[in-house]
């Protein structure tokens, strides 16, 4: 089951959608996300950073679980944070702070994991590439960066090294809007939006420019196309531009080059977008306070939900999954709230990755991952039979153990009766047919 | 024939006994009966070479009315003046027919290469015209792999002629062959390289001819020089390609040049370059040809070492990481030759003082010498002595102390200068001592005085740009030297001053200084003192928008520039952290041309909502920008366009206007402003736009106050004759207004 989520910059909480029946389920409350600022971790939870004063000295990120309204879990970085990213699985968020550093977290712990500074103004977006390997940034400088987590753990390179990225690319002149990246490893591609009219498209190994596409107006948001056909691009002048990247294009005068037509009915800005593999279906959100889903083959808008009077700002398609049964012990479905500073306690202790044991077998095949420091910490707890349910636990399997013992010990004995008794049957019936025979 | 017709009559005579036979004078005798008949008879007689009489018809002809093959044939003739009438020949017919050479082209060539090696002077300088201005330019690129291999196995037989004349020639030959397929260089560059080694260790010669070394010279660092620039133009292929992932082969297609090739080259180039020295210390002048044979070995050398260095790091991928490049890369005894028969000789300066002239060759090859030297700088590990001869020099370069006073050193000097200026940035944070200021204060002295349009001051530009912004992104971590703050601070108020200095005439310098700025705006840490700098630009730079002068507008070089130049522009704007109401002034003072495409009014208020939006403008600020936009634009009520251009205006100014927040809120605070505004008799579309940002914003029941509407309906009979009067059909009143009065 799909499920559409929309959130907005003012306080209209989160409106969810089923896509294909089209009913309005529960609504969350209390959050004015920035651009970019809502994701759902894993699909296990919500979460989304809220819009501060400026002043404001600490950010806020919040937690929503599936079935309750209220957020759960408040927690409150150092710094307003506006972008929101956490990778597939759902085992790290990253958050960008506007003055530039990116924080790291374990969502198991909600330990700080890393900071960094990323950018010299602030973050506006985040993104993960498909294989979670990288994280791309893009900057109000209009620079865009990528970083590779491995690096970025990799404390002697970053000591020798002069940067910590990988690439970092400083064509737009005005700040990033949104950034997506393709499929395909080391041939992936980035496009990038821009407050100059532009969208550019690189090579995300390279950090090479592949092409600049020229807009009438700024573009906002994109979306690609998972076959990387056309990437979507929605616009202040509230059109949604199709964009050539494989597919071919003839020059048009109308738009622009490689632009090769246009998604028209919002009559303001449109502020984000989301493809809908289901259905080959684009989602649009506008400042107008509704989300429209376009049917990609016929171009017809085919669903409308209307969220809020006020500008809707992210728009996320999710299979919300039950959470699995490790947070249990806290009381509640969600994990602890983000650290606000990295632990010192910490900073002995290595930051090595441990591939969990899966759940069920028939859970998904991708392994977990979890920080050293979590699973060292279970170990610690098991050890110390700190936890009374583990104790109980022993004990029942102490007493488990016991019986089965018993159990053996009786089937042993029985097996030994029967053993015996056919022995001295064969035996027996052996003796009776020969003394039969003797006896003929 | 003659002949033997007179025995035959002698034997006649003796048979008769003297009788004599009477002849009539003027009668023919008649033949003698046992006459053979001579005449020989035949159908036809083909003589293909000679016939002037061949039919030549349809067929396409030179001058001298000989076919294509006539001439071909003609080239192979033992007469040398034949040969060369030929080629004439045939470079008239191509000419006139150029469509011969595209069907004839292979046996043309397989026929003219023959030639390369000719023994004749003249013959393979008018060959060499023959390929230059006809063959080469008539032919495109699809031929280019056939016609290299046919080319190319004559060329090399002739360069290793016995004739030293057919070999320079020959190196000409395969530079103009280079010129027009560039690519073709790789492929031979090792035996090219190796060729030219051997012509250059016969230095017998140069000494008597070095005209011709200098040709053959200049095709050395012609193709060299193909060696690194190769790079940069396949990366501009690449953006304009049209396809996101093509195929690419994987086969590196530059470097098939071996580094001991390379090595072997430049020693014995170095070999070269030691012949000439005793020229510097002759009395005579220093002649142009020798000046230009040292130039060239001396720029080859360059270009080499430059390619060896980039090889040399391509291999040792670990050197990656490594800050500081390992001199042992770089063969010991190798370094030791280049260091002391090269670079040790600098500076090279004239034993006997003559004249300007002499100053500003010997100014040129030091420049060179210098070069190559800081290319090295890090590989060979230089006596610190003679690291400050160069730095004394450069100094004195930048201060334009060496070069004579005329115009020409003047042109010398700005020609010269920018290719020591890329490693000024280097060298700056690398020397000791006094050296730094003195060294940033040289290089400030040229970036102020070379004049703005130059191509100094371009490489200028780029060197500020290396050191305001090391790597290309961050900031420079070296700002707390207070000194080398102090000079970029200088340069970045330099920038603006520039800027309106360039004017609209030059628009790609423009570009790079709009470029500059821009990137110091974006890089500029909130705090630094660069970032208050920057935010002064904003002061100087309304003079490239437009200022007031005694009430009228002056407008600045802003709209005239082109359409990438004015967007540049732009985007600086957005990046002042707090832009003054002077600054937004200038901007909308410009919106007053008639001649600003509209595209760039939709643009600037585009940038400026954002700026507005990251809050880099006050509310106030940005709305009274807003509201004389509506006010002050002049619709010319004749054109249709400038109607429609004003009413997309009014609609974006709405949208702007309802996006900053709630619409009562905002008319409250616009609303004298506006109605002050009204009262001014202005022009009557004018007028109507602020009377719809009213009925906009406004709410029913009105929450305009009680004395602008008495002030309101004032002015409205008048407006309503007024509209009435005109009766322009497009002007309509919302009828809602009427309502809300």
């Amino acid at each position: 089951m799909e499920v559409v989520i929309a959130s907005s910059s003012d306080d209209a909480g989160i409106g969810c959608w089923d896509l294909r029946t089209g009913a309005e389920k529960l609504r969350y409350k209390t959050c004015a996300s920035p651009p970019h600022g809502l994701v759902s971790v894993g699909g296990r939870f919500l979460a989304s950073s809220q819009l501060r004063e400026p002043s404001a000295s600490s950010g806020s990120v919040l937690f929503w679980s599936w079935s309750k309204p209220q957020p759960e879990v408040k927690s409150f970085p150092a710094e307003p944070i506006k972008p929101l990213a956490a990778n597939s699985l759902g085992t790290y968020i990253v958050g960008g702070g506007s003055s530039g550093n990116i924080y790291l977290w374990e969502v198991a712990t909600g330990r700080l994991l890393k900071k960094w500074k990323a950018h010299l103004r602030g973050v506006t977006c985040l993104v993960f590439s498909e294989d979670d390997s990288l994280l791309i940034s893009g900057s109000e400088d209009g620079c865009i960066r990528v970083w590779s987590l491995f690096r970025i753990f990799d404390d002697v390179q970053s000591q020798q090294a002069s940067h910590l990225y990988e690439h970092s690319i400083t064509e737009h002149s005005l700040p990033v809007t949104d950034i997506v990246t393709g499929y395909g490893g080391c041939n992936a591609i980035l496009v990038s939006a821009s407050k100059d009219r532009t969208c550019k498209v690189w090579s995300l190994s390279e950090g090479r420019l592949l092409r600049n596409i020229v807009f009438p107006s700024e573009i906002d948001v994109i979306a690609l196309d998972p076959g990387e056909h056309v990437f979507y691009a929605g616009s202040r002048d509230g059109n949604i531009y199709i964009v050539a990247l494989h597919a071919e294009s003839k020059p048009s005068k109308v738009f622009g080059m490689h632009i090769i037509g246009l998604l028209s009915d919002h009559s303001k800005p449109v502020t984000c977008l989301a493809y809908s593999k289901e259905g080959n279906s684009l989602l649009s959100g506008s400042e107008d306070g509704m989300v429209k889903v376009w049917d990609l083959k016929t171009q017809n808008i085919i669903r409308m939900f209307r969220h809020a009077k006020g500008p809707v700002n992210n728009i996320l398609i999710v299979k919300p999954q039950s959470s699995p049964n490790l947070s249990k012990r806290h009381g509640s479905l969600l994990p602890p709230p983000l650290e606000k500073y990295a632990n010192s306690s910490d900073k002995e202790t290595d930051n090595k990755a441990v591939i969990a044991l899966q759940a069920t077998i028939s859970s998904t095949p991708e392994p977990f991952y979890y920080s050293s420091q979590l699973i060292n910490d279970h170990i610690k707890e098991l050890q110390q039979q700190g936890s009374a349910a583990a104790e109980i636990d022993v004990e029942r399997l102490k007493l488990d153990c016991k019986r089965s013992m018993q159990m053996l010990q009786q089937w042993k004995k029985m097996y030994d009766n029967l053993h015996e008794f056919c022995v001295d049957e064969l035996l027996d019936g052996h003796q009776v047919p020969g003394s039969e025979g003797n006896s003929a | 024939m003659v002949r033997s017709k007179a025995p035959s009559k002698k034997q006649q005579k003796r048979g008769i006994d003297f009788k004599k036979i009477k002849r009539k004078l003027g009668r023919k005798l008649p033949p003698p009966q046992n006459a053979t008949n001579t005449e020989i008879k035949s159908k036809a007689i083909v003589l293909p070479e000679q016939s002037v009489a061949a039919e030549k018809t349809g067929l396409a002809v030179s001058r001298k009315g000989l076919t294509l093959k006539e001439l071909l044939q003609q080239t192979s003739h033992h007469n040398s003046k034949v040969r060369r009438d030929a080629l004439m020949g045939i470079k008239d017919l191509f000419v006139k027919h150029p469509a011969e050479l595209k069907s004839h082209l292979y046996v043309v060539i397989g026929k003219l290469r023959e030639r390369i090696s000719d023994d004749d002077k003249l013959v393979r300088e008018a060959l060499y015209q023959l390929f230059k201005s006809v063959i080469f330019p008539g032919c495109n690129q699809d031929y280019e792999g056939p016609l290299i291999s046919l080319m190319m196995a004559y060329i090399f037989c002739a360069m290793t002629n016995f004739s030293i004349e057919v070999r320079l020639m020959a190196f000409r030959f395969f530079d103009l062959v280079v010129q027009y397929y560039p690519g073709c260089f790789f492929s031979y560059a090792e035996k090219v390289l190796q060729n030219y080694e051997d012509i250059l260790r016969q230095n017998k010669f140069y000494v008597e001819d070095k005209g011709k070394l200098k040709n053959a010279l200049a095709g050395l660092v012609h193709c060299l020089s193909l060696l690194t620039s190769n790079k940069q133009e396949r990366e501009k292929a690449i953006a304009e390609k049209k396809v996101l992932h093509a195929y690419e082969l994987d086969a590196p297609t530059g470097v098939s040049i071996s580094i001991d090739r390379l090595k072997e080259l430049v020693q014995v180039l170095i070999g070269c370059f030691q012949e000439f020295i005793p020229l510097f210390n002759s009395t005579t002048e220093l002649d142009a040809q020798s000046f230009h044979c040292i130039l060239s070995i001396l720029q080859s050398i360059d270009i080499s070492m430059e390619f060896l260095i980039c090889s040399i790091l391509k291999e040792t991928p670990q050197s990656k990481f490594l800050q500081v490049p390992d001199p042992t890369m770089l063969d010991q005894t190798f370094s030791s030759v280049l260091l002391k028969k090269l670079l040790g000789v600098f500076p090279l300066n004239p034993k006997y003082h003559l004249f300007g002239k002499e100053d500003d060759r010997f100014f040129v090859l030091n420049i060179l010498i210098s070069k190559t030297f800081l290319h090295l700088r890090e590989w060979i590990n230089p006596p610190a002595s003679l690291f400050e001869n160069y730095l004394e020099f450069i100094v004195n370069a930048l201060l334009g102390k060496i070069c004579s006073d005329t115009i020409s050193g003047r042109a010398i000097w700005e020609k010269h200068l920018p290719s020591l200026l890329p490693f000024i940035p280097e060298l700056v944070l690398e020397v000791a001592g006094d050296w730094q200021p003195r060294l940033l204060e040289a290089f400030t002295q040229t970036f102020k005085l070379c004049s703005p349009d130059s191509s100094l001051k371009l490489s200028c530009l780029s060197a500020v740009e290396k050191m305001l912004i090391p790597r290309g992104d961050t900031l420079d971590l070296d700002a707390n030297d207070p000194v080398v703050v102090d000079y970029q601070i200088s340069w970045i108020r330099e920038l603006p001053i520039l800027l309106i200095l360039l004017g609209d005439k030059h628009p790609t310098s423009s570009q790079v200084v709009l470029r500059l700025i821009l990137k110091v705006g974006q890089f500029a840490c909130s705090i630094s003192s660069r970032a208050i700098e920057y935010e002064n630009i904003q002061y100087s730079i309304m003079e490239f928008f437009g200022t007031f002068q005694g009430g009228n507008i002056c407008y600045g070089p802003f709209t005239k520039l082109p359409r990438d130049c004015q967007e540049l522009s732009l985007s600086c704007v957005y990046y002042f952290s707090n832009i003054n109401l002077d600054l937004l002034r200038s901007i909308a003072s410009c919106f007053l041309c008639p001649e600003l495409e509209p595209f760039l009014f939709f643009r600037s208020i585009e940038v400026l909502q954002s700026a507005y939006k990251a809050g880099h403008i006050q509310i106030s600020d940005q709305l009274s920008f807003l509201i004389t936009l509506v006010t002050r634009f002049n619709v010319d009520m004749e054109s249709f366009r400038t109607f429609q251009t004003f009413k997309s205006l009014t609609c974006i100014v709405f949208s702007c206007l309802e996006s900053m927040g709630d619409g009562s809120l905002i008319l409250q605070m616009v609303e004298e402003l506006i109605l002050e505004q009204i009262l001014l008799n202005l022009p009557i579309v004018n007028a109507c736009a602020m009377l719809r940002v009213i009925c906009k914003l406004d709410s029913k029941p009105t929450i305009l106050s009680e004395k602008s509407i008495i002030n309101l309906s004032n002015f409205l009979p008048a407006y309503l004759i007024n509209v009435a009067q005109v009766s322009i059909s497009f002007v309509y009143i919302d009828p809602d207004f009427c309502l809300t009065e």
